[in-house]
């Protein structure tokens, strides 16, 4: 049994449990969240990616024993309230999602991309953005992301 | 989570404060109050007393734009605003037959052959119609006026002579259980031409669920009471299970019970249905993965071993070496045309299996009782995920509950009993409700695969560079080599030859996107450019030639239709205008064209490609016009056609499905290549052409096919080298 002391989504969060226990899996099965997906388990898909004290990580290759006061926020958490993030708000205008299965974690893994390159080119999003998705919505993305971008910087 | 009891105490509101509730269908009707209170409601559309409407979707969503297309297809011909129409997933609302099994009623609820718009589009289309007239008659009755002198508009009927409005809410109340309405068959339809939302771009109504990580997936489901089961199972294609020894899982924390599952069938003879297994049921997932990791299981190996993806290639080529092959095609004299042709070119193409690689990998929940059963699933087919609960249980269709939500992808492979037959069986042995949760191995080791074939092609062009014959033979393991010997340009080339043979082969095949034509328009759209270019011509020459040579030409391949070649002619100048196809280009870029019809539509592409040194490429631009008749959601149009694009790109650069010895070896995302970002076409030019069709015709499987013979068809501008074997990034 291990005792982790943590924040989802702003609220503070305590675990007991098999410290071993990949976040994704606490995430979905403990807490409730199922926005963050399963794809691989093996961190090469990015569908569960969620932030950890403001980097996009790969939560199915996190175990629960590393995270003491770790600052999680999961896509469920991104939204300030009612008001969508940036990333969301371009994902719909661009509608980028087909299925969406893969879209929460690519967004969570473009909302982390931008803070590092506010102005990306398509060269920087090729290289940063690995994310799988099975529709094939990379064009859609990488539009999506470059309007995110701008609204980010004229906000 | 359950939508199905909500959805059920809103309807009973609905009732209780009259709003209006239309049976969907092409023969739609008004349901009186008693009707909604029974227990087994049809398909429906209701409009309450502010002038909102739900309707229930009769497909499935898994990414193809149903939803979306049906909210597009009632709003407009309602004339209501699409923020006023909401649409749910419905229930099946098919019928029991004879022998206890479930059937597509009046409407289709299954998600397949691309045949979701064309199918819905009738009965949404006369549902809304019909609901418009009622309204309209309602707003006669109160203004005492003539129906026929009435006007709809902005959710309102309009009274032209008075310039007076009422709310389409407002006449709710009107439209009683007594009243007796117009027939639906007196209904006018719309005219296009007056329709505001079909023919619009409209985004995915979906889409503010999926960016705030709304659970819409059947993975995201539970039910009170359940266990979560995970499944070791033979990753051999014949195996089977000797021996296991569940003592140290048996121990773990949460752990219920552990259930071994035969293979099914039993008979190894056969193709595989389900594997040989053992199953971990828990309280929770993650503590049913790790019990079942801690199984001991001796699996029995020796079966099948031949299953060896190198093996099976031999064997294919060994067949168009030597085999008496079965004649599918004839036409003409093909020997004495090629001895007499100016210039003859052989060439033998060949491809792997592919696995789906659904996003979302397969799921479900199953409560088996003793005389019913429910279940909460993502399926492409109602009627088939009830069936496999009624095969596995012996149960009628009628005492299963079922729950439908939204699909992660699919591409064919959620049409299958697999999972839920897995999930039967179990909660059959517990009493409870069991959660199946397939792993990324599991997607891809226990898949039904997209068949390997080969072909050996030869064919002659006369002095003026056009084609005077074509012979053809192929195999693979599944009937997707006979298809592929009958396939266009059979029936334009004068001397012409089809033959086949199966492959024998242990490996379980399925539908992948564009089954049979996902691999058939690539070997015939290449070797047609090989004759282009052993003709000395240009191949879009070529192409428009060879599509011009006749008025139209019969598929021999389904859906079997007669097609106009004008329209060929049409796409193929469209996509040369628009990619600058005549504009020279630097050193290591070339343009390749193909051009293909396959699930009721055509499409064809210029592909640009740049080479990055000898073995490595990125697509630059693909220019693409499809026919796909009326595009009722030319931006979900736009966006299927991008995700065939690709889908195919991954596939040929790199899909390959390796079997060894009997055993699938790729099984994951780091063994199983798929295309990513980087790799992804810088940019997508899609022109939907318009030849003033007014009903839609499939879409999601149509860019595919053609997308893998233009890419490969620009690689050789590009480099000068030839692809004849997939995947592309072992041949180049
Ligand atoms: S599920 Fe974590 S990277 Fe794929
Ligand atoms: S939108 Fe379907 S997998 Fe990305």
């Amino acid at each position: 049994m291990t005792r982790v002391s943590l924040t989802i989504n702003g609220k503070p969060h305590q675990f007991d449990g098999d410290g071993e226990m990949p976040l994704l899996w606490h995430l979905r099965e403990d807490a409730g969240l199922k926005g963050t997906k399963f794809g691989c388990g093996i961190g090469a898909c990015g569908a569960c990616t969620v932030h950890i004290d403001g980097a996009a990580v790969r939560s199915c290759s996190v175990s629960m024993n590393t995270l003491e006061g770790a600052d999680i926020v999961t896509i469920e958490g991104l939204a300030d309230g009612a008001r969508l993030h940036a990333v969301q708000e371009a994902w719909i205008a661009e509608d980028v999602a087909q299925c969406g299965y893969c879209q929460a974690g690519q967004i969570m893994a473009a909302a982390a991309f931008l803070k590092d390159y506010p102005d990306p080119t398509d060269e920087d999003i090729a290289e940063n953005i690995t994310n799988l998705c099975r529709c094939g919505t990379y064009v859609r993305i990488r539009k999506a992301i470059k309007r995110a971008a701008q609204s980010l910087q004229t906000a | 989570m359950n939508t199905h009891i909500s959805r059920r105490s809103f309807l009973k509101s609905a009732a209780a404060t009259g709003a209006l509730v239309i049976a969907v269908g092409a023969s739609p009707r008004l349901l009186s109050a008693a009707e909604l209170n029974s227990e087994r409601l049809p398909a429906l559309l209701w409009l309450d007393k502010n002038g909102n409407v739900i309707l229930g979707v009769p497909v499935p969503d898994m990414g193809q734009g149903t939803h979306t297309l049906a909210a597009q297809i009632i709003a407009g011909e309602m004339d209501i605003d699409l923020s006023n129409v909401r649409v749910e997933l419905m229930d099946f609302v098919g019928k029991t037959n004879e022998k206890g099994i479930a059937a597509f009623g009046h409407l289709h609820q299954g998600a397949g052959g691309s045949m979701t718009a064309m199918l819905q589009w009738d009965p949404l289309r006369q549902t809304a119609a019909y609901t418009r007239s009622l309204l309209v008659e309602a707003a006669a009755k109160r203004w005492n006026a003539d129906a026929g002198s009435l006007s709809t508009r902005d959710g309102a009927v309009v009274n032209p002579a008075s310039g007076t409005t009422i709310g389409y809410g407002d006449l709710v109340k009107d439209i009683g259980d007594g009243a007796a309405p117009a027939k639906w068959e007196d209904v006018p339809l719309k005219p296009l031409a007056a329709n505001k939302v079909v023919g619009k771009d409209q985004p995915n109504l979906v889409a503010p669920d999926i960016v705030t990580g709304k659970p819409i997936f059947g993975i995201d489901q539970e039910v009170p009471g359940m266990l979560n089961a995970v499944i070791r199972r033979c990753p051999h294609v014949k195996g089977d299970l000797v021996r296991f020894d569940a003592s140290k899982a048996e121990k773990m924390p949460g752990v219920r019970a552990v259930i071994p599952l035969p293979r099914l069938p039993e008979d190894k003879a056969e193709r595989r249905f389900i594997a040989a297994s053992v199953a971990v049921l828990a309280d929770t997932l993650w503590q049913a993965r790790k019990a079942a990791d801690a199984l001991e299981i001796e699996w029995d190996g020796k079966y099948g071993v031949e299953t060896d993806s190198k093996l099976l290639q031999e064997k294919a080529i060994s067949l168009l070496d030597g085999a008496e092959m079965t004649e599918t095609v004839a036409q003409g004299d093909v020997e004495a045309a090629l001895k007499g042709a100016a210039k003859t070119i052989e060439a033998t193409y060949s491809y792997p299996h592919w696995a789906h690689a659904c996003m979302e990998p397969q799921n479900c929940i199953v409560d088996i009782r003793p005389d019913s059963a429910e279940i909460w699933v993502g399926n492409q087919f109602m009627d088939e995920a009830i069936n496999a609960v009624v095969y596995a249980c012996d149960l009628k269709a009628e005492a299963i509950t079922a729950h439908f939500y939204r699909l992660g992808t699919a591409f064919g492979r959620k049409a299958e009993h697999d999972f839920l037959r897995e999930a039967c069986l179990l909660s059959k042995q517990v009493g409870k409700p069991v959660k199946v949760t397939w792993f990324r191995e599991d997607e891809m080791e226990q898949d039904y695969y997209n068949p390997m074939g080969a072909y050996r092609l030869r064919g002659g062009v006369d002095g003026k560079g056009r084609p005077v014959a074509m012979h053809m033979r192929g195999t693979s393991d599944a009937r997707a080599a006979l298809y592929a010997t009958q396939e266009i340009p059979f029936g334009l080339i004068p001397n012409y030859k089809g033959e086949w043979q199966q492959l024998p082969s242990d490996v379980s095949n399925g539908a992948w996107r564009g089954p049979g034509s996902n691999t058939r328009a690539w070997v015939t759209q290449a070797f047609l450019n090989e004759l282009a270019h052993a003709g000395g011509r240009d191949p879009l020459d070529f192409l428009l030639d060879l599509f011009s040579s006749q008025s139209k030409v019969e598929m021999k391949n389904w859906p079997n239709l007669t097609l106009g070649l004008s329209r060929y002619v049409t796409a193929l100048k469209t996509v040369e205008k628009a990619s600058g196809y005549r504009t020279p280009l630097p050193r290591g870029r070339g343009r390749g064209v193909a051009i293909f019809t396959t699930h009721h539509s055509l499409c064809a592409h210029v592909v640009e490609v740049e080479m990055k040194g000898e073995t490595d490429f990125r697509v630059i631009k693909v220019t693409s016009a499809i026919d796909c008749g009326l595009a009722v959601n030319p931006l979900g149009v736009r966006a299927q056609v991008e995700s065939g694009i690709v889908d195919g790109l991954c596939a040929a650069k790199y899909g390959n499905m390796v079997f060894e010895r009997g055993v699938p070896v790729t099984n994951n995302f780091d063994t199983y290549r798929k295309l990513r970002m980087d790799e992804a076409p810088l940019e997508i030019d899609v022109h939907i052409l318009d030849f003033g069709d007014t009903s839609p015709r499939g879409t999601g499987e149509t860019s595919l096919p053609p997308f893998i013979p233009a890419l490969t068809n620009a690689i050789f501008a590009a480099s000068g080298k030839r692809i004849r074997k997939l995947p592309i990034m072992e041949a180049l």
